[in-house]
């Protein structure tokens, strides 16, 4: 393979227009959580700018690394559709139609809140936002490694921000570096 | 209005980095900041724009983007937008390439599991959150608990459930 081909690998050379587009109709079919669903059939299947084991890479990627996943996940395809420029055409082609519906709800409340019944009804919606989170808490924890310094950590983490309230950043600079050392030392102790 | 448009900034960006497996593991301080540290919002707009943004299609990082609207505006809206995504995908763009180099290394997978128990932490504090800035009486309870259970057992449709519960409660209202 030549370095010309292999760089092409690495970056490709789709139009601009097209990642565009691909990103704008993936952001604006959002609704439900199928975006891996249908990112997968336009960049894999459709426009084949990258095949499943990349397509998996970028996955594990967006989901480990700090960001909306959606949003890692484009950025990652956008970029081995067109470099640098694929990526941030593709995370400003999916973010556009849901920031366009966010500002109209945005713009809806403004002109609603002075009544009392928006803040019941929204009420009820945070609620129901509420037991979402919950339930992803406790599906990502009924997946971690059951042992008492996992526990721990989480715990520690829950206490620090959520209860006590102190800020974010020292705690996750303590504790990230803290659990990915414990999680090297067992990794290594279990070759 | 400038220092409110480098305020938002300076509350966005540094949660960005932070925002492991999405927003809701920087709601806490989302809320800690925009309403006790800088007195942007109440507690009840808060709660507001979090319940908006659950009920609003694409990321939950979208909050950003509709607490900078309420603060400062669109300009403020494009403002949060960028400082909630742009450093992370900076360093999803710098990771990427290391990331495909090395196929099957144990440091990420020390990576992977260690990074897990700190956003679990973070989510369930998340939640802590809102129901402190929320008014939660027995029937937000009731719906937190039900769409808990649903959330976890099934794979009922988010925005069906958020509709039904607007329905719900908009139906409570004026019964009451």
């Amino acid at each position: 393979m030549s370095d010309v081909e292999s760089a092409h690998q690495q970056t490709g050379t789709a139009p601009l227009a097209e990642v565009f587009w691909s990103f704008l109709k993936i952001g604006g079919s959002a609704f439900g959580g199928s975006t891996q669903a249908m990112m997968h059939r336009e960049v894999v299947e459709r426009r084949k700018w990258v095949d499943d084991e990349a397509f998996l890479a970028g996955f594990a990627i967006s989901q480990v690394l700090p960001g909306a996943n959606p949003v890692n996940l484009a950025l990652y395809m956008g970029m081995k559709a067109r470099g640098g420029l694929g990526a941030v055409v593709a995370v400003t082609a999916m973010i556009i139609p849901a920031f366009c519906i966010i500002m109209l709800m945005g713009y809806a409340y403004r002109q609603f809140s002075g009544l009392p019944i928006t803040h019941f009804i929204l009420g009820g919606v945070a609620a129901v936002g509420i037991g979402a989170t919950l339930a992803v808490g406790a599906k990502v924890s009924s997946k971690l490694p059951r042992d008492v310094l996992t526990f721990l950590i989480g715990l520690a983490v829950f206490l620090a921000v959520g209860v006590f309230r102190w800020s974010m950043l020292p705690v996750v600079a303590i504790a990230v570096p803290l659990s990915i050392g414990l999680a090297w030392l067992h990794v290594r102790g279990a070759k | 209005m400038d220092n409110r448009l480098l305020g938002l900034f300076l509350v966005f960006a540094p949660l960005s980095l932070l925002s492991f497996g999405g927003g809701q593991a920087i709601v806490a301080d989302i809320q800690y900041q925009t309403v006790e540290l800088r007195g942007y919002l109440t507690n009840q707009e808060f709660s507001d724009m979090f319940a908006i943004s659950r009920a609003a299609p694409g990321p939950s990082t979208l909050i950003a983007a509709l607490i900078g609207y309420h603060v400062a505006g669109l300009v403020g809206a494009l403002v949060a937008c960028f400082a909630i995504y742009v450093p992370s995908s900076l360093l999803v763009y710098g990771v990427s390439n290391w990331w495909q180099r090395n196929k099957v290394s144990p440091l990420k997978t020390a990576i992977e599991r260690g990074l897990a128990p700190v956003a679990v932490g973070l989510i369930f504090a998340g939640a802590l959150a809102v129901i402190r800035a929320a008014k939660v009486g027995p029937l937000e309870i009731g719906t937190i608990l039900l769409c808990c259970a649903l959330f976890y057992f099934t794979k009922v449709s988010p925005y069906l459930v958020v509709l039904s519960a607007a329905a719900a409660f908009a139906a409570a209202y004026f019964i009451a």
